[in-house]
């Protein structure tokens, strides 16, 4: 089974360690991992500021990148949505390449649904010993169906999952939204990093990189240095 | 040329429909979706076994008391007890459809006109009810004053348990049927009037009724 | 109402900072979404009827000229007036010389939020009309000269308290706090207004095409006591707001107010055809409805047109979280949260407003809430898509843009700005691997710090990886 795996530009540039995390719990569920040297980015901080034209170039990129994979799969929810639930929907909705970007939202999976749904993996390498809570991410959640998955992942490697209040509300990102609107999103993050704090957890856990720089930047900024903040991938790689 | 023409001619343009009105063949094909009324999805509950359950379920959900009285000689006598239970006066504004039942001998006063801005209580029929949401009918005549239903503290609607419906489709169908078309006014009354315009609290008693007793006769 | 959403950000930063505001918006916060989520369990088939709801507004849609026509020709059979307005300032001139005609002076008025649109209150008390709100939030609103914040619960933003003071204000009466008593104070101070009013004026949740019915659904009954004893009634309602038939109306109402406050149906639902008929008891002499389109024909036709679906039940700023965070008057202008978020755009202009598309996150929440699934955050993205191809960001998030997009399709070129932003980014972190402050990024680093990248890029790292295989 040959799987590609789609680092996402985040996670390239800023945690490498999730891409590696990823990379370990696929090989390790024995998929033949391919990872195109020239990936580059989905496409989605243009789509979402209007660029379309740049977006559909960025996604036939991608479209090529993969032809040659049985599976894709991103460590990230928000990368997915995008792949999945608007290449083909919106932006080649009229085109004449619209099935094959039909048959490429088919064969991508985010992560943990990857792991879950398809590998149906029984164990996983990582140990994690206490409680952690985990923040629902919105593309994931509303786009993918991602919630049950991670939780049950990270179960799996021994943590006990301590739900927060509002755990499906958006932590304020929203991409280039963090910096255009600067203000009304950290408010929403002080909101979230609230709701995740009163759990006592030792740890905040998500599946997108994007929703997590911003959850661990507000909590540094409010003076809490002890709380970790990691991607679910680290935690059941056993790379936390 | 008028505002008219000019919307019309907009949303025909925008919409890639030659001329500036409707034609002949639009006109056509939108009648005829009008005279054949869809009915959408509803819920299970729409269809009780048993539409009485089902209404007084859903009328206690909405805050309307209720009542059932074996034949209309009864119904001065629960108003009786109603009013009483309720501590207030035994002094009536009523339809005129139900002046001719024997208040007398149930100790109430009544008075057969619209009600006014300081009547207390208000006696209505309703066409109709609805057991989906615990609804009355109210259809505006000659004879059935709106006002009564509206500006009396304490409104008392008559339901027939044989015009119990089960949904508000059920409801336009039999008027329909039975009238033609609407009155000038068609009041769906659930409960007693209330507002959550302060802090989202629910008050019952914004600009209508505080009480709605439902009394559910033959 | 003035336009003031192009001060979105200033509005908005006010907002966050108001204590009392965000005291208020927490407290009402989660009380809609809690309860419409209950209903809506309850209900059981809920997608089907949203299915069916959004097509049977996409119906009605296209042949909204033929039914607005066959709702024209059966309200006037039933001797309503029908009148077209295509701008706010018609819209007034109309109802304006409705009064004068009918020498008019009291007019009391349920909620309309197009009257809120075309600024009708100024003008008809510009023209000596006495106008008095009656729904209890707009009453609230109306002794404090504010506009409404939400569509549905327009004095949300207001504490108990603070309604005390008004009401001590207006009435002259001693200051009571406790909220069923504001109330009963209201509905005293308001009765005689009732009787005593010469026209009333409503909105118009539907317009029935197949009747010539206009009908409100309310809870509080003011929209009867308004619709039944002034001697004029007169409608002001959206040309969007027809419908076939009321089997449609039957449908919307089973999603209307479970959307909006988690109810199974409003207590009242108020159909009006015509007027008083002979012998009636009561019921107006004359009815005027008054068609307005001001702005909504610019939606007919468009990638947009879905957005004519609303049927303002509200919930998309009950579940948006940008809206729960700064209330509804930071949007500028009569309708806030994700719906306004398309809908003052188009209506007072993209320039006017262009922060609006932009202030969401695309959480996906609003859509997910709409009962007639307009899909908000896509409407969104199309006017940032306008506002992309017509150059009307600001030039650095244009550059910013650009600047990115250069890079992306270009592998070589972006593995060598990555290596760099990645080796730059994290001897900007020092040893506590937090950015304190950035220029260009300090929308960021103004309340949160940035997290550092780690140094190297995943690509060399991996490079480095398979060539030690």
């Amino acid at each position: 089974m040959k799987v590609g795996l789609f680092v996402t530009c985040l996670v390239d540039v800023a945690r490498p360690g999730i891409g590696f995390a990823a990379l370990k719990l696929l090989e390790s569920a024995g998929c033949e991992v391919v990872v195109p040297a020239t990936q580059t980015c989905c496409g989605q901080p243009g789509y979402n500021s209007g660029a379309r034209e740049i977006t559909r170039t960025l996604a036939r990129k991608v479209l090529a990148e993969f032809k040659d994979c049985d599976y894709v799969v991103a460590p990230s929810g928000s990368c997915s949505g995008q792949v999945k639930a608007s290449y083909a929907q919106d932006l080649f909705k009229d085109d004449p390449d619209r099935a094959e970007f039909e048959k490429l939202a088919a064969k991508w999976y985010e992560l943990s649904d990857f792991l879950v749904n398809v590998l149906q993996v029984q164990s996983v390498p990582g140990r994690f010993e206490g409680t952690v809570t985990y923040h629902d991410s919105c593309s994931g959640l509303r786009e993918l169906g991602i919630k049950m998955q991670p939780r049950f992942l990270l179960s799996m490697a021994g943590a006990s999952v301590a739900e927060m209040a509002e755990a499906e509300k958006c932590c304020g990102f929203g991409g280039t939204f963090s910096i255009k609107l600067g203000e009304i999103s950290t408010r929403m993050c002080e909101n979230k990093c609230a709701s995740a704090r009163a759990t006592g957890a030792k740890a905040i856990v998500g599946g997108d990189l994007g929703c997590l720089l911003n959850i661990e930047g507000r909590l540094r900024r409010e003076g809490d240095h002890e709380t970790k903040v990691l991607h679910f991938a680290q935690v059941i790689a056993g790379e936390g | 040329m008028s505002a008219r023409e000019n919307i019309l001619a907009r949303i025909r343009g925008a919409q890639g429909k030659p001329g500036a009105e409707p034609t002949a063949v639009d006109l056509d094909r939108v009648r005829a979706v009008m005279a054949h009324p869809v009915t959408g999805p509803q819920p299970a509950f729409a269809h009780p076994p048993d539409l009485l359950v089902q209404f007084l379920k859903e009328c206690d959900r909405v805050g309307t008391t209720h009542a059932q009285v074996a034949s209309d000689e009864g119904i001065p006598a629960e108003v009786a007890r109603y009013l009483a239970a309720t501590g207030l006066e035994p002094r009536l504004v009523a339809w005129p459809a139900f002046a001719a039942l024997d208040w007398a001998s149930a100790g109430i006063a009544i008075e057969s006109r619209p009600a006014r801005g300081d009547d207390r209580t208000g006696l209505t029929g309703s066409t109709c009810a609805i057991a989906e949401t615990g609804t009355t009918l109210l259809l505006s005549s000659p004879e059935q004053p709106k006002v009564t239903a509206l500006l009396p503290e304490t409104h008392v609607c008559i339901v027939r348990r044989s015009r119990l419906l089960g949904t508000l489709e059920e409801a336009f169908a039999l008027e329909r049927r039975e009238q033609g078309e609407l009155p000038r006014s068609a009041f769906f009354v659930s409960g007693p009037s209330r507002t959550a315009d302060i802090e989202q609290t629910m008050v019952i008693g914004a600009h209508g009724p505080y009480r709605v007793h439902v009394i559910i006769a033959p | 109402m003035q336009v003031q959403s192009m001060f979105f950000k200033r509005r908005a930063s006010e907002k966050l900072a108001d204590g009392l505001l965000q005291a208020n918006m927490r407290k009402a916060k989660g009380k809609f979404v809690d309860a419409r989520a209950k209903s809506v369990l309850e209900f059981g088939n809920w997608e089907p009827l949203r299915d069916y709801a959004a097509k049977l507004r996409d119906a009605a849609l296209a042949d909204l000229d033929a039914y607005l026509v066959e709702f024209e020709k059966n309200a006037t059979a039933r001797g309503s007036v029908v009148h077209w307005a295509e701008t706010a300032e018609e819209a007034c001139e109309i109802i304006a010389k409705i009064a004068k005609d009918n020498g008019v002076r009291k007019v009391t008025k349920s909620k309309s939020m197009v009257s809120e649109e075309v600024n009708l209150n100024e003008r008809l008390e510009a023209a000596g009309v006495q106008v008095v709100e009656t729904d209890l939030g707009e009453y609230i609103l109306q002794l404090a000269h504010e506009p409404p914040s939400h569509i549905v619960a327009p004095a949300i933003h207001k504490s108990k308290e603070q309604v005390a003071d008004l009401f001590t204000e207006a009435h002259g009466k001693p200051r009571i706090t406790q909220i069923d008593a504001l109330t009963r104070e209201a509905r005293e101070q308001l009765r005689g207004h009732f009787l005593s009013a010469d026209m009333g004026i409503t909105g118009s949740n539907f317009l029935v095409a197949e009747t010539g019915t206009t009908l409100t659904v309310t809870n509080e009954g003011n929209a009867d006591l308004v619709t039944t004893i002034p001697r004029i009634h007169c409608v002001i309602a959206g040309i969007e707001k027809v419908i076939p038939t009321l089997e449609d109306f039957a449908c919307l109402v089973r999603l209307l107010p479970r959307s909006a406050i988690g109810q199974s149906i409003t207590n009242y639902l108020t159909l009006t055809t015509g007027v008083k008929g002979p012998g009636d008891a009561d019921g107006p002499e004359q009815m005027h409805i008054v068609l307005v389109d001001a702005g909504r024909t610019k939606f007919v036709g468009t990638d947009l047109q879905e957005m004519l679906r609303c049927i303002r039940c509200g919930a998309c700023m009950n579940h948006c979280p940008v809206y729960q965070n700064i209330g509804g008057h930071a949007y500028g202008w009569v309708y806030p949260g994700p719906m306004g978020s398309v809908l003052t755009p188009v209506y007072v202009g993209i320039e006017n407003a262009g922060d609006l598309p932009n202030a969401a996150t695309f959480c996906g929440e609003c859509a997910v809430a709409c009962p007639v699934k307009i899909p908000l955050p896509d409407l969104m993205r199309k006017l940032r898509e306008r506002q992309f191809e017509g150059h009307l960001r600001p030039w650095p998030e244009r550059l910013g843009i650009h600047a990115w997009s250069a890079l992306a399709v270009r592998p070589g070129l972006y593995a060598f700005a990555m290596k760099w932003a990645a080796r730059v980014g994290s001897w900007l972190g020092g040893r506590d691997g937090l950015i304190h402050s950035l220029p260009g990024l300090d929308g960021w680093t103004k309340g949160r710090d940035m997290p550092a990248p780690s140094g190297r890029t995943f690509r060399d790292l991996y490079r480095e990886r398979q060539g030690r295989r």
